[in-house]
């Protein structure tokens, strides 16, 4: 009886094992495979951004006139220069049913001082339907389909072709967007932008003519594979404009994109007779890119661009010629003066006229872990000088990332990127999410 | 020969001709309609869900993302990012053979390849954003038993992400529980396995997991869970590139 009694009491516990076993085997499965979904909330703001800190040295060009007139004013010149500065993008969002606000901000710090912020979005939207929407405030756009340069970007913020994917800010402006897909059919999707701009205001900083109000439009349409768009911008003290742009998917792994823009009245200033002249320039400027993926996963991005109001070799030699003679001067006035007009002469990212950009890319390198490596060259096709950026990547914790970032510049003193004020930049940034 | 022998002697070619190639084009014919059915019972034609991503690197360590995904027919994905911050507020977009990626700061959506993967891993964008099979491949019938069938899919296109794929059917549920992918060179690119049949409710029923190894990323393992899948219908603009960055008012 006591026997019987034992293995009964034996064959409970094992049962009870296999049970608990079992139980938390599924528990564990459970666990495994259930996530949490990040809730929409109602009626919230919603913030988000990032901080990046940089600390960068740089290597000064003495030679260079740019440099010369930037640091005119330093008693005494170091061949290297560093750099601290925190870039902190704090950005808040509200949407409840049909209407939208949208807050981007950024503050840089450099030093101990009033920390203003740079308002880049501001802007109220109306969702009227699934097929239209309407907006007010300060918005940033992107038109083109370029990587690194935007022929077709009438009303876009001015891109960095270094580093085109920073944010920036956006413009004031009224919008409204239709949006209408047709099925199957060889015409998928079309849509149309139109956007009024406002103009800057100039008079007592409050005001501005109503007769520089900008007004903007663009047609896209997707039609059978390929991505094309016709733009338009028309003002009276803007340039007028004219455009358009393509992009398709040739292979699984290849992607080609181009763009065109007519532009009358577009200026540029340039030197003569040792005066800043304006001159204006009727023409076309256009862009032919690729995006290529190969088996060993690197990605390979190229585009030529060719800037129908950038400067000849001449012109920019005329212009650092007259910068020069300004250092050479050494009266106060003189050089004032001319250090006064460099955002003037130097107001484009893209300042001559033919570029080659090429940019490769590879996500974990050697099976590195959370790595990436990438390196780029701007090619300035016109005088033959370049910049040669490698970059490289590490995400060591979700939200995380750290970025070393070499920058060098090659070319003759009366070359575009000879000429830049520094010779070698290196930076380190530690960016984080939130 | 009497005219009527000879017309006797080709009749019996053509029987025999007919005979021949009658199987082919019936595995054809099953493989491709046994193809609809997996697809079918995968996803239903319009439909939103919530699916996490789990990269696992070979010392163990894990990258996890969270979408929110629509469908609709067989060929329109789009597809939102909740999670991790670094990330939210991407969406892609896939039209047939076209993809798209929206980037917030950019603020405009860029055409990407297939191939490219954009969140890391052994999953791709064609992975992710997956058509329904039946949309890119010809299915003929490689194998069969009383349990499982085994299917062999060929691109239609040369813009399809892979060239070859084996298939493994479950007869019984008419549902896939293993897919290997090939290059053109046939090269085993990567294997997915379909675990965790679920009901999603509404006669949704489907494998809620999916695991993907890869001989090119040895020791790596990407695992997609799929939750909340519900049937809903979506207007065709909500897959426009317009829409992309209002795909988070859907939720």
């Amino acid at each position: 009886m006591r026997r019987w009694h034992d293995e009964a009491l034996s064959r409970t516990v094992i049962a009870l094992g296999l049970l608990l076993a079992c139980g938390i085997s599924a528990t564990s499965f459970a666990q495994d495979y259930d996530f949490d979904i990040p809730e929409e909330e109602e009626k919230r703001i919603e913030f988000s951004g990032n901080l990046d800190a940089k600390w960068g040295l740089l290597r000064a060009n003495m030679d260079s006139p740019i440099y010369g007139l930037q640091f005119s004013q330093t008693p005494a010149k170091d061949d290297y220069l560093s750099q601290y500065r925190l870039d902190f993008y704090l950005n808040g969002e509200y949407r409840h049913q049909q209407v939208g606000f949208t807050l981007k901000t950024f503050y840089q710090y450099v030093k101990e001082e009033p920390l203003p912020p740079s308002i880049f979005e501001l802007h109220g939207s109306l969702n009227l339907s699934h097929r239209s929407t309407a907006g007010i405030g300060k918005r940033r756009f992107n038109w083109g389909k370029g990587y690194a340069f935007n022929p077709v970007g009438y009303v876009n913020a001015q891109k960095d072709p270094e580093n085109p994917d920073l944010a920036l800010a956006g413009k004031t402006s009224a919008y409204f967007n239709y949006n209408r897909s047709f099925g199957d059919k060889p015409l998928q999707n079309l849509s149309l932008s139109s956007i009024v701009l406002a103009p800057e205001a100039e008079v007592n900083n409050k005001f501005a003519a109503a007769d520089d109000i900008a007004v903007a439009a663009k047609l896209y349409f997707l039609y059978r594979n390929i991505d094309i768009d016709f733009m338009t911008l028309q003002a009276n003290n803007l340039p007028t404009r004219y455009g358009l742009d393509f992009a398709a998917n040739l292979l699984s792994n290849l992607e080609i994109h181009g763009e065109f823009s007519y532009a009358r009245r577009e200026d540029q200033v340039i030197v003569e007779n040792n005066s800043a002249v304006v001159k204006m320039r009727n023409g076309g400027s256009y862009l032919f890119g690729l995006r290529y993926l190969s088996a060993l996963n690197t990605t390979l991005i190229a585009e030529y661009y060719h800037n129908n109001a950038g400067l000849t070799q001449n012109e920019f030699v005329g212009i650092l010629d007259h910068l020069d003679g300004s250092l050479l001067t050494e009266d106060a006035a003189a050089i004032a003066s001319a250090r006064n007009s460099l955002p003037t002469f130097f107001q484009s990212r893209n300042l001559m006229r033919d570029y080659l950009y090429v940019k490769l890319s590879r996500p974990e390198p050697f099976s590195w872990l959370y790595t990436s490596v990438s390196v780029f060259t701007i090619y300035n096709l016109v005088d033959n000088s370049f910049l040669l950026s490698p970059q490289f990547g590490y995400k060591p914790f979700t939200n995380s990332e750290i970025l070393l970032w070499p920058t060098l510049f090659f070319g003759g003193d009366d070359t575009e990127y000879g000429a830049k004020q520094f010779q070698h930049r290196v930076e380190v940034w530690l960016r984080f999410f939130f | 020969m009497s005219l009527n022998q000879k017309s006797l002697k080709m009749l019996g070619c053509f029987f025999l001709a007919l005979t021949i190639i009658t199987p082919g084009l019936s595995t054809a014919q099953d493989g491709n309609k046994l193809l609809k059915q997996v697809d079918e019972n995968l996803l239903p034609p319009s439909f939103e869900a919530y699916r996490k991503i789990i990269n696992e690197e070979p010392d163990g360590s894990k990258k996890e993302y969270i979408f929110y995904t629509v469908k609709k027919d067989r060929d329109k994905v789009a597809m939102l990012y909740l999670s991790p911050a670094s990330e939210k507020g991407r969406a892609t977009l896939r039209l047939g053979d076209n993809m798209w990626l929206f980037i917030p700061n950019v603020g405009k959506p860029i055409r990407i390849t297939s191939m490219q993967s954009v969140v890391g891993g052994v999953f791709n964008n064609a992975d992710i954003m997956r058509l329904d099979y039946s949309v890119e491949y010809d299915a003929t019938i490689l194998e069969t038993s009383a349990a499982e069938t085994i299917l062999d899919l060929q691109a239609k296109t040369k813009t399809v992400a892979y060239d070859k794929l084996k298939m493994w059917v479950d007869n019984k549920r008419t549902t896939v529980t293993r897919v290997e992918c090939f290059a053109a060179s046939g090269t085993l690119i990567k294997t997915l396995e379909f675990k965790q049949i679920k009901d999603f409710g509404k006669g949704v029923v489907r494998p809620a997991v999916i695991e993907t190894t890869s001989p090119l990323y040895q020791g790596f393992r990407s695992i997609m869970i799929y939750s909340r899948v519900t049937l809903r219908k979506f207007p065709d603009e909500v897959f426009t590139l317009d829409y992309l960055s209002r795909l988070g008012e859907l939720r």
